[in-house]
């Protein structure tokens, strides 16, 4: 068991490597990318930008998840996180690809946005009801306010956890503390205004206050799901031999299972209001996703991103096997991908879940930026916070039965 | 265990584990440790097997849920079928907040009740070794009806592993 290590004062993780594979598998998809994206905005490119918002949202969706999972933990004080706390950080470097993805996406906003197109919103009273907060100006306003506090806070959160690893000093897990409260007080507005944005707006006469959450809610799921795949690759590839035993991915498979609840829950909770009070202007939302193949994307939600899952991680000995874990983590992460598809690509087509090579084409470009700025940070970083003061706390976790 | 036997008490939680260990090694089934606290590894230790609660949990829950789904079904659409805002008298989605209280309500009661069955409580009055075990004694308790249990060969053991007090028990 882990709990037999010794008391450890020099923690000497393996250095993180891409190798070989990795990086052809990144170089490859960004080159794809590249390639099939630009044939998609010569083909047709109001949809190569639906393309494009769909796959933005979903692999910045795990940045950011990296930046909000660190930040809790540094909240709570927590013990048992600290020797995979550095692969969930890792992943926000991707954020500042994704603040140029969305200073990009901002050029496409004209192609996909119906309040900004000032022909639509002179005949519809609706959208001009809206235009103090819909409007140009302070769309971009947002989103660079947004991105550039974001960054900011994870320069300070992610650069002092790097500080630690060479002088060990813990003023810095001490600064740590208010700094996530305050990113965790702006990123729980801020991101509820950017889904707002970029996302519910595709349906400016439509709106739901829960919006915001259940994004967070695919957020944080996806993230869990994504992290423990990166956790379980280090494992196996020995990096984190005497470090990161069964018992810490025992903990992350119960985040995932109860961020799955939540997910669902929030999900429903969204459904059940408008469902129940059938107000015109708000079941217009799900009767777009009720139409046709829609409907059965709906139910997919329902069912492979929370029922499955859900019974699958439910046994304890499921949380203990990495195998296991990482098939559950794969089907999350393949729903996410549906439910941000769910939510953009109704204003596209509103009869049929469109997905073809336009639709790749942006996920391997974003995918494997990801997978190149993250596997690039790991290789120049230890791959556990190796002075942090609670480390013991990680290397002896036990899960009790 | 309602028997007798012989029970040793140490000082130190690393010590009582190392000392379940042994005891287990030594081919012992039937005996306990006592702590004032959850010590880690003591459940590998003594090689405790997993308790049935989870299972009860689920068989609760799954049973909470086709509950609240027979219940509304009938009082809904069978028994006193009202028409709200038009919806149908099976109404799925206005049905899942009750599934989803009774699921939890079934399986968390359950729960407990199965606890209260699987540790024999409430107990009053029990049998107790020593007063500090709630605070800073650990105690292994060997029963009796133990197919090894030798009253001498016991305390030579428990002597062995380091306890710092031995005591012989009619009744635990």
């Amino acid at each position: 068991m882990a709990a037999s290590t010794s008391s450890t004062h020099a923690v000497n993780p393996g250095q993180f490597v891409a190798g070989k594979g990795l990086r052809t598998l990144y170089a490859v998809s960004i080159f794809l990318g590249v390639v099939l994206l630009s044939l998609a905005f010569y083909k047709d490119s109001h949809r190569a930008w639906h393309s494009y918002l769909t796959s933005y949202m979903y692999w910045t969706n795990l940045a950011l998840g990296g930046l909000f999972f660190a930040a809790i933990q540094h909240v709570a004080k927590a013990g048992w996180s600290v020797n995979v706390r550095r692969i969930a950080e890792s992943f926000t470097a991707f954020l500042p690809i994704a603040a140029l993805g969305a200073i990009v996406l901002l050029f496409g906003s004209k192609s996909i946005y119906q309040w900004l197109d000032p022909k639509i919103v002179a005949n519809d009273a609706l959208i001009q009801a809206k235009e103090a907060y819909l409007n140009w100006e302070f769309y971009v306003v947002r989103i660079v306010v947004t991105f550039g506090v974001w960054l900011l806070f994870a320069k300070l959160i992610i650069g002092n956890s790097l500080k630690q690893d060479i002088d060990g000093d813990p003023k810095w897990t001490l600064k740590a503390v208010p700094l996530s409260i305050g990113f965790l007080l702006f990123f729980a507005i801020s991101y509820s205004l950017f889904t707002v944005d970029v996302l519910m707006s595709l349906q400016p006469h439509w709106f739901s206050t829960i919006w915001g959450i259940y994004n967070f809610a695919g957020l944080f799921q996806s993230f869990l799901a994504m992290f423990v795949i990166f956790v379980v690759y280090s494992m196996k590839k020995g990096w984190l031999r005497g470090l990161v035993s069964e018992d810490h991915l025992h903990d992350m498979g119960k985040f995932l299972k109860g961020f799955t609840v939540f997910m669902a829950y929030i999900g429903f909770s969204q459904f059940l209001l408008i469902w129940y009070a059938n107000l015109p202007e708000e079941t217009i939302f799900y009767l777009a996703r009720a139409n046709g193949w829609w409907m059965a994307i709906t139910f997919s939600l329902l069912i492979l991103k929370f029922a499955v899952p859900f019974l699958l991680l439910l046994p304890r000995w499921a949380k203990r096997t990495p195998n296991h874990l990482v098939m559950v983590s794969v089907l999350i992460l393949i729903m996410q991908y549906v439910d941000i598809h769910w939510m953009v690509y109704p204003t596209l087509d509103p009869y049929a879940p469109k997905f073809s090579w336009q639709e790749i084409g942006s996920f391997l470009l974003f995918g494997g930026l990801f997978l190149w700025s993250v596997t690039s940070f790991l290789s120049k970083n230890k791959l556990i916070p190796v002075k942090d003061p609670r480390i013991e706390e990680s290397l002896h976790h036990h899960v009790a039965y | 265990m309602a028997s007798g036997g012989i029970a040793g008490l140490w000082l130190d939680d690393h010590e009582v584990v190392e000392a379940a260990r042994k005891v287990r090694e030594a081919g012992f089934k039937k005996f306990d440790a006592i702590t004032p606290f959850p010590v880690h590894g003591m459940e590998e230790a003594i090689g405790i097997k997993r308790s049935m609660i989870p299972y009860v949990t689920f068989v609760a829950g799954v049973t909470g849920f086709l509950a609240a789904v027979a219940l509304q079904y009938w009082t809904s659409a069978i028994s006193w079928p009202i028409n709200v805002g038009g919806k149908p008298f099976f109404s799925g989605p206005a049905f899942v907040p009750v599934m989803f209280e009774l699921t939890i309500l079934f399986a968390a009661l359950s729960s407990v009740g199965a606890l209260f069955v699987l540790c024999k409580l409430p107990k009053l009055d029990p049998p107790v070794i020593d007063p500090d075990v709630t605070c800073h004694k650990f105690a292994i308790f060997i029963s009796e009806e133990d197919s090894a249990y030798n009253a001498e060969r016991c305390e030579q053991l428990l002597k062995s592993l380091g306890a710092k007090e031995i005591k012989k028990l009619a009744r635990y």
